[in-house]
């Protein structure tokens, strides 16, 4: 009896490895003049992402071999790579639109130009998700994403309250929800976490107070003024109508709150919405809505940053350039974007927006800008992330903190060749 | 044994020693006194992309005529080391500190670095002084608890009292935040009391849940070598203490727990050099927000910091820092080796 169970499974699973391949070779089996060989490419860790890294690794055409690797760090590994004097050990990586202007910046990324007329029509690669710099294409984007913001419709309706359009309506809104709505306590939830969560919120409310980060022209610091101070107030402002753990609260945990009916309102990053409603975690399916990210003054724009996130090659790439570029495309075609429609907002025109999506596209309609592009700007975040929760923990004081991380930034950019 | 022989036996260790840690050691001094950086340009550049087109004025490298970066390599001595050490305010920063209106209080970045080691020490003791007796303390009577259950339950006790330490330490330390964010199992369970705790949003709380982390993630070492101990405490003595007229409790303190000592001792140092490292419920459970660990600060540095050449300088203070810390040991062997000799 037991034996016969035992071959039954072990015929089972022969047919199905036997099968497998066989499945997943009917997709990525037309590449051009393919040359064997290893394939590596490496992105941040997503769900949309980890559906096309599947759809990379059916490409074994002629005996080639893609493998994907996903790390929640994948910024430090793909700048170590690209900026080696010997070849990669990524043929192609997949970068946020910042991360893109460092390795530009640094002449690290080969232009794919040539590539995209060349397959331009079998891949349907559209403009739009071209990203050209002086004429050249540098990257391919597929996706954007925007923080944008998050409210209760449903408890909005009961008191008579409108979605706010600014952070002073926002505070208004929490006041009002703090005081008679007895189901929540701490109306706002934003991820407002030590590291990087905390520095975007601030890079958020900075640019939208009219802040620029440098001198014009220059990478000499220029944050440390009146849009800095107001945004570190601002986010001061906001505390009182947060849990008490908010150095704490990162995208997981405003998540979890606000799918525990805990809070109800906050900028969150888009790619969370779809996850409010999930029967399995949540106790608000249906009753979240959408909108742009608040201004921060009547009239002004959207304080959030449109974000896009693309495929670039380094000019020391290992693989044949022509191969890897063909596998890139085969992942990013329509077909694969159509069967993951509601993982993330496409770039494709065939895709559906889903009501998940409403917020990023409300937030560019207010005015959202893209995430800044100078190549010092990452080293200027690093050091004003260093100060801001001193700040939202009252151990210091706007202006001082600022003045700090000015001068830290200085020295670091005097470091890099920045500041000469 | 002839010297030629010795060399001979010797000659294989030696090698790998300077390949892999001496030739390392050197390259990166090397590079902790040069620093290189890309030859920047300013330039005005046309970006188009998913949202649109945009021109600006930003820097880029210059390019040789193959098309390769250009980069600028010079020496820099100890700068580095001193920027480290905390020893240097850098031309740079003080020229910020000088720009500042007067009444201002601008702390010199290097200043601000010191500090911050100083704290993440002062955690990193406390957390050894504390775990430590407890996870002997909880190992000792689970260890106990399982030696006088029946023969049939041990098997199912060890297996249950191991898991805190077989889990990834990341995957633990999660599970201790999501028990103790908000709406978490515990915070809820406390509010039907009327209780209200904010775990994550104070220093003194914040500390607690990471010195609990690691009295449950370690207890259980110390229960599984206590276990093995008290399988080997003699029989005979233990029977003669019973004659003798011994109760329960002088039996465990003159018969087993003198045996046991040596194992006790080496749980302690075990102990001592694990929670030296404690770093996992640091990352996890605030993010380094309230309080740091030395090698949470070592993590922070190498994520953060970009400069290879600088972190280059670090990384032969550490090493320093190490041979330091081996000194005694290796003063000890020493002589041990001359007194066997």
């Amino acid at each position: 009896m037991k034996t016969t169970l035992i071959r039954r499974t072990l015929l089972a699973t022969a047919a199905l490895v036997a099968i497998l391949p066989g499945i997943a070779q009917a997709r990525c089996d037309k590449l051009q003049n393919a040359k064997a060989g290893e394939i590596n490419i490496i992105g941040n860790s997503f769900p949309a992402l980890a559906h096309i890294a599947k759809e990379m690794e059916t490409c074994t055409q002629g005996g080639l071999k893609v493998q994907f690797k996903m790390t929640p760090q994948a910024r430090t590994e793909i700048e170590q790579a690209f900026a080696s004097q010997g070849k990669s050990a990524f043929d192609a990586a997949v970068v946020s639109g910042g991360v893109f202007t460092n390795l530009n910046a640094l002449g690290q990324i080969q232009p794919m130009t040539d590539l995209v007329e060349k397959y331009k029509a079998k891949y349907k690669i559209e403009e739009n998700m071209l990203v050209r710099v002086n004429g050249q294409v540098m990257a391919i984007a597929f996706m954007q994403n925007a923080q944008n913001l998050y409210y209760r419709k449903d408890l909005f309706d009961k008191h008579g309250i409108k979605a706010p359009t600014t952070y002073g309506e926002m505070l208004a809104a929490a006041k009002t929800l703090k005081e008679k709505e007895p189901s929540i306590e701490f109306p706002i939830a934003q991820t407002f976490s030590k590291g990087f969560d905390s520095q975007v919120e601030f890079v958020n409310m900075f640019v939208g107070s009219g802040g620029k980060f440098f001198k014009t022209g220059s990478a000499q610091p220029d944050f440390s003024s009146e849009a800095g101070i107001r945004a570190l107030e601002n986010m001061r402002a906001m505390t009182q109508f947060m849990t008490p753990n908010f150095l704490a609260s990162n995208s997981d945990d405003v998540m979890n709150q606000f799918q525990q009916g805990k809070a109800a309102m906050g900028v969150l990053w888009a790619s969370r919405a779809a996850r409010m409603d999930d029967p399995a975690a949540s106790k608000i399916v249906g009753k979240m809505e959408f909108a742009a990210a608040p201004a921060m003054a009547a009239g002004g724009k959207s304080a959030t940053h449109l974000w896009w996130d693309g495929m670039v090659m380094p000019k020391n790439l290992n693989a044949d350039r022509e191969t890897v570029f063909q596998v890139m495309m085969e992942a990013l075609d329509e077909e694969t974007m159509k069967k993951g429609n509601d993982l993330t907002v496409w770039i494709r025109s065939a895709y559906k927006p889903t009501r998940f999506g409403t917020g990023v596209t409300a937030s560019m309609r207010a005015g959202a800008p893209t995430w800044p592009t100078e190549p010092y700007f990452s080293l200027a975040q690093g050091e004003i992330g260093k100060v801001v929760p001193e700040v939202l923990s009252g151990a210091m004081a706007p202006k001082a903190a600022l003045d700090a991380a000015a001068a830290a930034y200085t020295k670091a950019a005097m470091e890099k060749g920045f500041i000469k | 044994m002839k010297t030629k022989t010795f060399a001979r036996f010797v000659a294989p260790s030696v090698l790998l020693m300077l390949a892999l840690m001496a030739a390392p050691l050197i390259v990166t001094f090397y590079l902790s006194v040069r620093n290189c950086v890309p030859d920047m340009e300013t330039v005005k550049v046309t970006q188009s992309g998913p949202f649109g087109s945009s021109e600006s004025i930003t820097q880029r490298v210059k390019v040789d005529g193959t098309g390769k970066p250009i980069t600028l390599c010079k020496f820099v001595g100890l700068d580095y080391y001193r920027s480290v050490l905390g020893l240097s305010a850098s031309a740079a920063s003080t020229a910020a500190v000088q720009d500042a209106p007067p009444g201002d209080s601008v702390q010199p970045a290097a200043n601000n670095r010191s500090t911050e080691f100083v704290g993440a020490l002062r955690f990193t003791l406390l957390y050894t002084f504390v775990t430590t007796p407890f996870v002997l303390l909880f190992g000792f009577l689970v260890a106990l608890g399982v030696n006088h259950s029946t023969q049939k339950l041990r098997g199912t006790f060890i297996t249950l009292s191991l898991m805190p330490f077989i889990i990834t330490p990341v995957v633990a330390a999660l599970s201790i935040k999501w028990l103790f964010r908000d709406n978490g199992l515990i915070p809820y369970f406390l509010s039907q009391f009327g209780i209200s705790v904010f775990w994550m949003a104070e220093a003194w709380s914040a500390r607690f849940l990471i010195i609990l982390y690691g009295i449950w993630h370690s207890a259980p070492f110390a229960f599984i070598v206590l276990y093995a101990g008290l399988q080997s405490v003699p029989q005979d003595s233990l029977e003669a203490a019973t004659i003798d007229g011994a109760t329960r409790w002088q039996k465990l303190r003159y018969v087993t727990l003198p045996h046991l000592m040596p194992l006790i001792v080496f749980i302690t140092l075990i102990h001592l050099m694990d929670s030296y490292r404690v770093f996992e419920p640091v990352l996890v459970l605030t993010q380094g927000a309230f309080t740091t660990s030395v090698q949470y600060l070592t993590y922070y540095t190498l994520v953060t910091e970009t400069n290879p050449y600088k972190a280059s300088a670090a990384a032969v203070l550490t090493t320093l820092g190490i041979f330091v810390l081996l000194i005694p040991l290796l003063v000890k062997t020493w002589k041990e080796q001359r007194r066997g000799a």
